[in-house]
């Protein structure tokens, strides 16, 4: 993503225009079975999308055409996909394992995968945020964490 | 009109209120102090965590954190260099010359003064404004409340400035999200795709944690900033009574910043770094000594801090009576009133007069405080809280995001697509689309589908009936005028300003 796309077709915005296109598009087919009067917005709304959906692509690929570089999304790709992962395996792991283990496991490893490798800090930094949060959530509110779906089967 | 005013004064000075007001300020300065979060995310993360609280306290936090972090952002200006918040740009300019120059206590101190000024001055325009307005908009039936719904849209889209092709892409996308659902008339299902959990819609909290606070804790994991060297341990901090005598001089800064920040905040899309930037101009060019301006200029802090507190309260105006917010903060707050089972819009007003008023007293406290809270906290000590490890920051964050979306239903489908809506928000933050029109579209694309199914129902179906009665014409002549004035004053300037150069 940080290093310029070799084909104009690659480029990000081209891109987010062409997946906009393609998603409107896709919703537009269960409005064709909505009630005239119920499918007015959203079917405005989708062929809206798609109608500037297209005004951006040609748009973007004017500039390509005419030697604009496109501007580089992130300074490092890898760094934001390893967060994107970290979050979404943190979320999978509340879902399977449950709140408090994947917690535990989340904030020092997303902490020291990104840079703060200060294994005593890190520790009483889990240690805190942990009982901050039974002490707020789980004592004084009696909010339900998910146990973990693992465990029930 | 002003009675409900005064009617909600005492419910605001109850201990509770008056602590949420204290513990949201004390929350807005350390959130805008450290840079890459705002006001928008912090509010966005803590809305889900105001469902069990009294409307009015949940509000109270909210104005508090505005408040707090609109002058919390230039602490880091201040010492860094790096504006916590984007309204704090303009207070880089003078500011971390002066702390170069031993003088970061001072610059402060001119900051919260300031900055307290201007939210004084901001909640009061909207206790004198809003009133007035409301009374005008509950005149309004379903075709005008329609009507209003577009203009606002357009207004954001519009005004805000930047690719409008990609302004009208946001809308569209928030319009679509709010249609997503069961059909408030006849109860079909639309986009469901056989979900249970989507048959009430998507919660509008879904959606701002995942667009306004994902992004920045990215942000925070991708390029951790090092603050190893902020000039904080030497800030030559006297007591803000002793410094308060020389800033007097200021008094004129500040009456032209509030007036300054007042307007841009009512201005749909404008935002404080607008209203920041446009005091500081006008500040240096009435200056008698304007070279000494970007040098540490105190009266520059003071400039920019005012009007970028001055735009607070007043965004709320148009937010609170028409439904139309002012800023991307102001959106997210409107949304954190519907999940109160507040409706923005001209029926607020009449309604709930305790909690609408109760808000704009909140507002009012809030910049007071500041004062206090804000000058007691810019010490080196808080300082130090600038050199807090960013990765664990960004860590904690997503844990608290979480518990926030997982606490609205106690299911995690809804955390799978806040993660949907964050990875979208992502994207389009680095693609530059504009985030604001997205909720504005989640907030009005329901309420404008009701109020026009409704009003072709009363005119039974006869479309003409949408523009009917004058009202609806000068809406409509209004929202023309947002959508094709910027183009033709650029025609306009652009030939008057090429004929004058010919």
């Amino acid at each position: 993503m940080s290093d310029t796309p070799k084909h104009r077709f690659l480029r990000p915005e081209t891109l987010t225009a062409i997946g906009t296109i393609i998603v409107a598009a896709g919703f537009l087919l269960p409005t064709v079975d909505l009630r005239p009067l119920s499918a007015l917005l959203p079917a405005t709304m989708l062929v809206s999308l798609i109608v500037l959906g297209a005004i951006m692509l040609i748009s973007d690929q004017r500039k390509a055409g005419s030697g604009q570089a496109a501007r580089p999304m992130t300074k490092a790709p890898r760094r934001v996909l390893g967060a994107f992962a970290l979050v979404v395996l943190y979320a999978l792991g509340v879902d399977f394992v449950g709140f408090y283990p994947a917690t535990a496991i989340s904030v020092p490893l997303v902490a020291y995968a990104f840079g703060y490798r200060h294994p005593f800090g890190l520790a009483l930094a889990t240690l805190i945020v942990l009982v901050a949060i039974w002490l707020i959530f789980g004592f004084a509110m009696s909010q339900e964490f998910p146990t973990g779906r693992l465990w029930s089967m | 009109m002003y009675s409900d005013l005064l009617h909600a004064l005492p419910q605001v000075l109850g201990l509770t209120n008056f602590l949420a007001v204290t513990i949201g300020v004390i929350a807005g300065i350390v959130v805008g102090a450290l840079p890459g979060l705002s006001a928008t995310m912090a509010i966005s993360v803590l809305v889900p965590f105001t469902f069990g609280l009294d409307p009015l306290v949940a509000l109270g936090l909210m104005a508090g954190i505005y408040n707090g972090a609109m002058y919390g952002g230039a602490i880091p200006a201040v010492l860094l260099r790096i504006p916590g918040t984007p309204a704090a740009v303009a207070t880089t300019f003078d500011g971390y010359p002066m702390a170069q120059q031993g003088q970061g206590g001072y610059a402060l101190q001119v900051a919260v003064v300031s900055s307290s000024i201007g939210g004084i001055a901001s909640a009061f325009a909207l206790m004198l404004l809003a009133p007035p307005l409301s009374k005008v908009t509950l005149l309004f039936g379903p075709a005008e409340v329609f009507w209003i719904a577009v203009f606002g849209l357009c207004s954001i889209i519009f005004l805000l400035g930047g690719n409008v092709v990609k302004g009208l892409i946001s809308a569209c996308f928030g319009v679509f999200v709010s249609v997503i659902g069961s059909d408030p008339i006849f109860g079909n299902d639309r986009y469901t795709f056989g979900y249970l959990e989507l048959l009430d819609g998507i919660n509008i909290v879904i959606l701002l944690v995942g667009l306004y606070a994902l992004p920045p804790v990215i942000d925070l994991l991708e390029a951790p900033l090092k603050t190893e060297n902020a000039a904080s341990d030497n800030l030559g901090t006297e007591p803000i009574w002793r410094t308060l005598p020389r800033m007097m001089r200021f008094w004129k800064t500040w009456i032209r910043g509030s007036l300054i920040g007042i307007w841009i905040g009512i201005l749909p899309g404008a935002g404080g770094s607008m209203a920041a930037f446009m005091s500081y101009n006008e500040a240096r060019r009435a200056s008698k000594t304007p070279d000494t301006w970007g040098k540490g200029e105190a009266e520059g802090v003071a400039a920019s801090e005012v009007a970028n507190n001055a735009d607070t309260a007043s965004a709320l105006i148009p937010a609170l009576t028409l439904g139309i917010p002012g800023t991307a903060v102001a959106a997210v707050m409107l949304g954190g009133l519907l999940i109160h089972g507040l409706q923005p819009g001209p029926m607020l007003f009449r309604d709930n007069p305790d909690v609408v008023f109760g808000f704009m007293w909140q507002f009012l406290f809030g910049a007071i405080l500041l004062l206090f809270l804000g000058g007691s906290l810019a010490t080196n000590s808080f300082a130090k809280l600038l050199k807090l490890p960013r990765p664990l920051l960004g860590s904690i964050i997503i844990v608290l995001m979480l518990i926030g979306v997982y606490s609205i239903h106690g299911r995690m489908f809804d955390v799978y697509l806040m993660l949907g809506f964050g990875a979208v928000g992502y994207l389009m933050d680095k693609l530059k689309f504009p985030l604001p029109p997205v909720v504005l579209g989640l907030i009005l694309g329901a309420f404008a589908e009701e109020n026009l199914r409704l009003a072709l129902r009363i005119g039974r179906g006869d479309r003409s009936g949408l523009l009917a009665n004058h009202t609806s014409q000068v809406l409509v002549a209004m929202t023309l005028a947002v959508v094709f004035g910027p183009g033709l004053k650029r025609r306009f300037w652009g030939n008057r300003n090429s004929g004058a150069q010919g």
